[in-house]
């Protein structure tokens, strides 16, 4: 019970994250020669708010026991159309983004809780299939977008740290950790993560909440591929594979578990912010860029550890069994444990 | 070709419909797969320049390597491991070593690079295998770490060949690249190995019910660890093909191969739960890929589209696989 209860993963993971990266970032005037700018708390918020959204849209499937490969393609389409029909008037090219990123949400959706397919390789075909899309949609060039007040806008300074941009970043997490945390829904998220089909039973509607999770998924990634585009005033067809990984890697620095049930949208922020704060104090302190390769690996293998079952339990076993009074309690899962007590 | 290995498509979907005539209708995905395969033939038939020694030759080169990475995979997908998501930085840093070990020589320089990528592969099954560790996490933080190494030992710059051996790889006896014999070479040894040994056998069994197969006895550590290796070999070879036909490479060699080779297993047909999928399949999808991607091209469409219809095929063949096959294994 004292060991479950320290090591909660949906904690524990982000808060030493967040921590170890703080540390890191607190220490900077240590290797660098001048002290903290607020500009650098400034830069911190602008890469968080980048990848921000696609990392809440990725880590909310997780915790349905999904996985949106799709976000980034959705990412692209929804910076290309936010570009391209926004160019009069920014709300019609964000509605545009918007509306897309709904519509492949729920087309996935269906056809995910409909058919009950594993989620990754339905939308692993949508990310190619959407990134195919957004190239031809522009000839696979970047469009420019000419609306400079509108750039201008998204990235001027706010309160000293934030920008409008990353404002509605963390807008919009504290809107599903407010959502999540004062109705059902969280509850049940993460119930048909854990166990579909003993949620199922229990009444809860998981084929809905599976649809009302990828529309979610879409329309964040979408804001986020526009809001992208504002600010670097352009529509890049290929954002690359980086932003998916970066991603998956905040979203399991933020204590989801890719085998679902897990994680809360605070803890997805954390695992954000410290994805933000690393790639700062690297940019800070110029580091080789390697080094933050080498960190994200060696961060991810202590995930890998604590979420292996077999290791656990071998390494419950291998602990049982040093201990000569061996307890009568099973040695396989603490939480059982705890419920036949 | 595909017939000749495959359960005939036919068969199945008759075995499906008299053991569940609930509420799917079989005959509604049997008329579904014949109507895109005849609009697939339909096309090629009615492109111009199509029907073509040359263009066949051009299909099956561009479907090569990626068909030879997509072979590892298939064995990753059937012990149940899904997919690894760090093939294209293996594919980089393997084209690395085996473009700076050519002044050993190239067979040297190509047991180098096999033994290389196998070994980086085979750690990633060992964890996988032995801990059960989730394989997407881990070949994320594979594909940080090998990307890591390899930009810090190269300094973050192009490794180019120490010698001239690597140019009998982009050799084409008969006209046809060399990369082509190798992937049939390769399917027909892949194939045998799944159907014909212990090892193949077991590999099945793990991916369609791990418990079961530990229970049994079975070593799931060490299958799942013989089949990363194995996927890490095949990924040597296509790392090889393709510095050998860059010349040079860089940690971003893998480019898109991660996702190609995903695709080109779904699109054969081998479901990513694990358990079912053949070689030849895997060929199968390549070929497909490479063959549609060929007729939008010559059609005149641009790359984006091609990109587009190709996960539209995926998408396609992944969910009418599953609709076939859910009923025979729920």
């Amino acid at each position: 019970m004292r060991l479950s209860s320290l090591t909660r993963p949906e904690s524990l993971v982000p808060l030493v994250a967040l921590g170890t990266t703080v540390v890191a970032f607190a220490l900077l005037p240590a290797y660098t020669d001048s002290g903290i700018a607020s500009f650098d708390v400034y830069n911190t918020f602008q890469i968080f708010a980048r990848l921000g959204l696609v990392a809440l849209a990725l880590g909310l499937t997780m915790i349905a026991g999904e996985f949106d490969l799709s976000v980034v393609g959705t990412y692209a389409l929804g910076g290309m159309l936010a570009v391209q029909a926004g160019q009069d008037s920014w709300a019609t090219g964000v509605l545009v983004a918007v509306g897309a990123g709904a519509a492949i949400g729920l087309v996935q959706g269906l056809v995910i809780a409909g058919l009950k397919i594993p989620s990754m390789p339905v939308t692993l075909a949508t990310y190619i299939a959407l990134l195919g899309l957004t190239s031809s949609l522009s000839d696979g060039l970047s469009k420019t977008y000419s609306n400079a007040s509108v750039t201008l806008w998204v990235d001027q300074t706010v309160l000293t740290f934030f920008s409008p941009r990353s404002l509605i970043t963390l807008g919009l997490f504290g809107v599903a950790a407010l959502v999540l945390g004062v109705s059902r829904w969280g509850r049940e998220l993460r119930a048909i993560g854990g166990d579909r089909r003993a949620s199922r039973v229990a009444g809860v509607r998981v084929d809905r909440l599976v649809v009302g999770t990828f529309v979610a998924s879409g329309v964040l990634s979408a804001l986020g591929g526009a809001l992208l585009s504002f600010s670097l005033g352009s529509a890049n067809p290929d954002p690359g594979v980086q932003p998916l990984i970066l991603a998956a890697a905040a979203a399991l620095l933020g204590g989801v578990s890719l085998a679902g049930g897990r994680g809360t949208p605070i803890g997805l922020l954390g695992g954000m912010l410290a994805v933000a704060l690393l790639a700062e104090v690297v940019t800070v302190a110029a580091l080789p860029a390697y080094v933050t390769q080498l960190f994200y690996a060696a961060l991810l293998v202590v995930i890998v550890v604590i979420d292996a079952p077999d290791l656990r339990n071998g390494l419950v076993r291998a602990r049982t069994r040093l201990r000569p009074p061996a307890p009568t309690a099973p040695s396989t899962r603490n939480d059982t444990g705890a419920l036949h007590a | 070709m595909t017939t000749l290995t495959e359960p005939p498509v036919a068969t199945a979907a008759a075995e499906h419909g008299s053991r569940e005539p609930g509420r799917r209708k079989p005959t509604a995905s049997d008329l579904v797969v014949v109507l895109a395969v005849l609009a697939v033939v339909a096309l090629g038939l009615t492109t111009d320049r199509f029907v073509t020694v040359a263009n066949a030759k051009a299909i099956v080169t561009s479907a090569s390597l990626v068909g030879i990475a997509a072979l590892g995979l298939t064995l990753v997908m059937i012990g149940g491991s899904a997919v690894s998501l760090a093939i294209s930085q293996t594919v980089a840093a393997v084209g690395m070593i085996f473009l700076s070990a050519q002044s050993l020589g190239l067979v040297p320089a190509l047991v180098l690079a096999i033994v290389g990528g196998a070994a980086i592969t085979a750690l990633q099954g060992a964890v996988v295998g032995y801990a059960a560790a989730n394989p997407v996490v881990l070949t994320i933080a594979a594909s940080f770490a090998i990307t890591g190494i390899a930009t810090g030992v190269s300094g973050g710059s192009s490794v180019s060949a120490s010698g001239r051996g690597y140019d009998h790889l982009n050799a084409t006896p008969g006209g046809l690249a060399l990369s082509v014999y190798v992937l049939i070479a390769l399917v027909v040894v892949v194939e045998w190995v799944l159907r014909r040994t212990r090892f193949g056998r077991t590999l099945y069994l793990v991916g369609e019910n791990r418990p079961a197969a530990r229970a049994a006895g079975m070593a799931v550590g060490r299958t799942t660890a013989v089949a990363w290796a194995i996927a890490g070999a095949l990924f040597a070879v296509t790392a090889a093909f393709t510095a050998a036909f860059n010349t040079s490479a860089n940690v971003n060699l893998g480019g898109t191969l991660t996702f190609d080779a995903i695709a080109a297993v779904l699109a054969g047909g081998t479901p990513i739960s694990g358990g079912r999928g053949s070689a030849v399949r895997t060929l199968a999808g390549a070929v497909l890929i490479a063959a549609v991607s060929d007729i939008l091209l010559l059609r005149g469409y641009s790359t984006g589209v091609q990109v587009m219809v190709k996960g539209l095929i995926v998408l396609f063949v992944v969910v009418i696989v599953h609709v076939r096959t859910k009923g025979r294994h729920a």
